[in-house]
């Protein structure tokens, strides 16, 4: 009797063990997109990982954008945690100051042909804290302007591309056109902001650009950039462009680039995939040049290793896996490469099946010249201490000047 | 179940003399009233503790550490941070816009349908439809219509000659048409309480009044209004409890804006929670928030026994 209790007792203990381990060879794997053709390319490469390490299995989980670092948020601390996941640029600085990220530097300075010097510094800047790798980017996406063709040839003015191949594409220019394209008896406007949200969840995508290439900054080093001259100009401009020219579609108003209201727009090429159901001619082209040249600002998304995990050596040698260069080559169809030895290959400009290679030509330049929007790790405080004060500059009556030196007072104790 | 649970019972009854009568009623009572309790104890009570604990606690879900730090959140929200005192303003400011107007639409609408006649069924439908419209599909088309110049309400302002503001980006009309908005929106659920209400009340009462050569409004007001007292109480607790809880209306209108005029208490304790991730301070929060309400109604039971007697 003892000794069949004993044997039980072992052999449950083995199979809990055996058990044990194939669980943690299951690598839970948080995403953001649902989308079917992105889900197999996943798989795909998770197929090849798992021919490599019998046992090892990968599935992916989709949370929708929306909700993704909130639930995530909530595995994490709920005792669910997932081993790895994407990362928005904006929550990086948060989570690595959280602690709630792994160190990948190790893993991916011994991974097998790497060549971790190919990923430029740039794209690399905002996933490394003093110099230790937290995450490895691996979608790298410019934010270009989006033409209505149509509306450019119908007012006989040279379209965006045409004016940045002979590098004419100023701010000054996208001014003029924007107003020359306006007809606000028809509620038709020269420029639209980002998803229409620049006034609400995507002020920094709306002023920056132009913040840049006046050659300023939103803020860096714990420094406020916004009451700075070059901004407060940049930021001016913007303001007569709303309320004198009447050429961006104001506050509290609809006006969607694709449903043919606005004449341009700000977005990423993954917004691409939207036009072929617009029904007018279009193109993209580089942002405008401002007194301080051209600024590209670009998107990233990241790969990271959660602290939480139990298979955390796993989970790295997979972002590894991921990120090689075969594989970064494979992503590119989806997802603009931080990798340099692919962003010049031919394969890369003539990847996207809607946007011609003269035009991914200005895409792939303006990921290796481009830098992130601001980040902080209190990014979510700062964005809401914005929020209110730059309500209050979008009003046609606001001083610039003085809304923005609020907006660095309001912001500051964040920094 | 039950019968199952009886026969059992009665059949224990016989051999087991300590399962009297009285003994197996209050199992049997215990055992109706379980499934609301343990409901009440798991998803009430527990949750209720536990943000009574976590108040207490400094904790950023993200990186982990829960400290215990007393009453410095509460402390904090209502003695150092200025956007509280601004965000129970925004409150205070949204419940007694809606609340009068809400009361006095519904009490009007009922009595004009209360009665039998044609068409009547049809308007209580269309009152009550916005009830159980989804919020998400009423927010975003109430943010079609109070555009700036293309809305249709600023439209139809300026064929009668009016400027319409630019509603949701000025703070106080953004206030005033979340309010509004709620109102159209919710309004049908207390005309139903009014109309039930007010069909209860017995027709004598009424002829009485009209015998002894009362006028329609001295009916109404000696007759119908303190009839309908208990229901008013009732109607005003919910909608008063219900407008300090607002949030999906906030939360997909404005957003809390512009300048943070529509910064509202339960908006605020999100934005802290899921979005700031303080779980402490938002747990503080809806303590704050909790006691309001009991407050609140507590003041207005003692208002209406007041009145009673």
């Amino acid at each position: 009797m003892r000794k069949a209790l004993k044997s039980l007792t072992v052999s449950t203990l083995a199979l809990s063990l055996a058990t044990g381990y194939a669980m943690a060879e299951d690598l839970r794997f948080t995403v953001w997109t649902g989308n079917e053709a992105h889900l197999d390319m996943l798989n795909g490469i998770a197929d090849g990982f798992e021919a490599k390490h019998p046992g090892t299995t990968v599935t992916f989980e989709t949370i929708p954008a929306g909700d993704y670092v909130q639930k995530l948020t909530f595995q994490l601390a709920g005792g669910n945690p997932p081993d790895l996941g994407w990362m928005f640029e904006d929550s990086m600085p948060t989570f690595v100051a959280a602690g709630a990220v792994e160190p990948l530097t190790d893993t991916l300075e011994n991974a097998e042909a790497y060549d971790l010097a190919d990923f430029s510094d740039p794209a690399m800047s905002l996933w490394k804290e003093d110099g230790e790798i937290f995450g490895v980017p691996f979608s790298t996406s410019p934010f270009m302007v989006f033409y209505n063709k149509d509306m450019f040839d119908a007012a006989g003015l040279e379209d965006p591309l045409t004016l940045a191949e002979k590098g004419e594409w100023t701010l000054e220019k996208f001014r003029d056109v924007a107003k020359a394209l306006t007809k606000p008896e028809e509620r038709f406007w020269g420029f639209e902001f980002k998803d229409g949200q620049g006034y609400d969840t995507r002020i920094m995508h709306a002023v920056m650009p132009p913040i840049r290439a006046y050659g300023g900054n939103g803020w860096s080093n714990g420094e406020c950039g916004f009451e700075k001259a070059e901004a407060v100009e940049a930021v001016e401009m913007l303001h007569q462009m709303v309320f004198e020219d009447k050429s961006i579609v104001p506050p509290g108003e609809q006006g969607d680039y694709f449903s043919g209201s606005s004449a341009m727009t700000i977005n990423q090429i993954s917004r691409a995939s939207k036009m072929p159901e617009a029904g007018f001619e279009w193109g993209i082209a580089p942002l405008p040049s401002g007194p301080a040249g051209e600024a590209p600002v670009i998107g990233q998304a990241g790969l990271v290793v959660f602290a939480k995990s139990d298979n955390k050596e796993r989970a790295k040698q997979f972002i590894a896996w991921m990120t090689n260069k075969k594989n970064v080559e494979v992503m590119a169809q989806f997802f603009p490469p931080a990798r340099v030895s692919v962003l010049e290959s031919d394969a890369f400009t003539e990847a996207n099946a809607l946007i011609p290679p003269e035009q991914m030509k200005h895409v792939a330049a303006a990921i290796k010249e481009g830098e992130v929007l601001p980040s902080h790790e209190r990014a979510p405080q700062i964005l809401a201490a914005m929020k209110p004060r730059f309500d209050a500059l979008w009003r046609a009556d606001a001083d610039v000047e003085a809304s923005l030196k609020a907006i660095c007072d309001a912001i500051r104790p964040q920094l | 179940m039950a019968t199952a649970d009886d026969t059992s019972a009665m059949a224990r009854h016989t051999r087991v003399p300590w399962l009297t009568l009285k003994r197996r009623e209050t199992i049997e009572a215990w055992l109706f009233v379980s499934p609301t309790l343990i409901g009440f104890l798991i998803f009430f009570l527990g949750p209720l503790i536990a943000v009574v604990i976590y108040s207490m606690s400094e904790w950023n879900l993200l990186s982990g550490g829960q400290v215990f730090v007393g009453l410095a959140n509460y402390r904090d929200a209502l003695a150092e941070n200025p956007d509280f005192w601004h965000v129970i303003r925004n409150s205070v400011i949204f419940a007694m816009g809606l609340v009068p107007m809400n009361m006095a639409l519904a009490l009007i609408l009922a009595i004009a349908l209360s009665r039998p006649r044609r068409g009547v069924v049809f308007f209580r439908t269309v009152f009550f439809a916005p009830v159980v419209t989804s919020a998400v599909a009423w927010a975003i088309v109430w943010k079609f219509l109070l555009q700036g110049e293309g809305g249709t309400v600023n439209q139809l302002l300026a064929l009668v000659g009016v400027n319409g503001p630019n509603w949701l980006r000025e703070p106080d009309w953004a206030m005033a048409a979340v309010i509004v908005t709620r109102v159209i929106k919710m309004v049908g659920l207390n005309m139903i309480l009014y109309i039930a209400a007010l069909q209860s009340i017995p027709r004598d009462y009424e002829e009485a009044a009209r015998l002894e050569g009362a006028t329609g409004w001295q009916v109404f007001r000696m007759v119908t209004w303190p009839l309908l007292a208990p229901t008013t109480l009732i109607i005003m607790v919910i909608t008063t409890i219900g407008s300090f809880k607002v949030f999906d209306h906030i939360y997909l209108m404005t957003g809390g804006g512009p300048e943070n005029g529509t910064l509202v208490l339960a908006f605020y304790i999100y934005e802290q929670a899921f979005e700031f991730f303080n779980v402490g301070y938002a747990s503080a929060l809806a303590m704050i928030m909790f006691v309001i309400v009991l407050m609140l109604t507590i003041v207005q039971l003692l208002l209406r026994q007041r009145g009673a007697t």
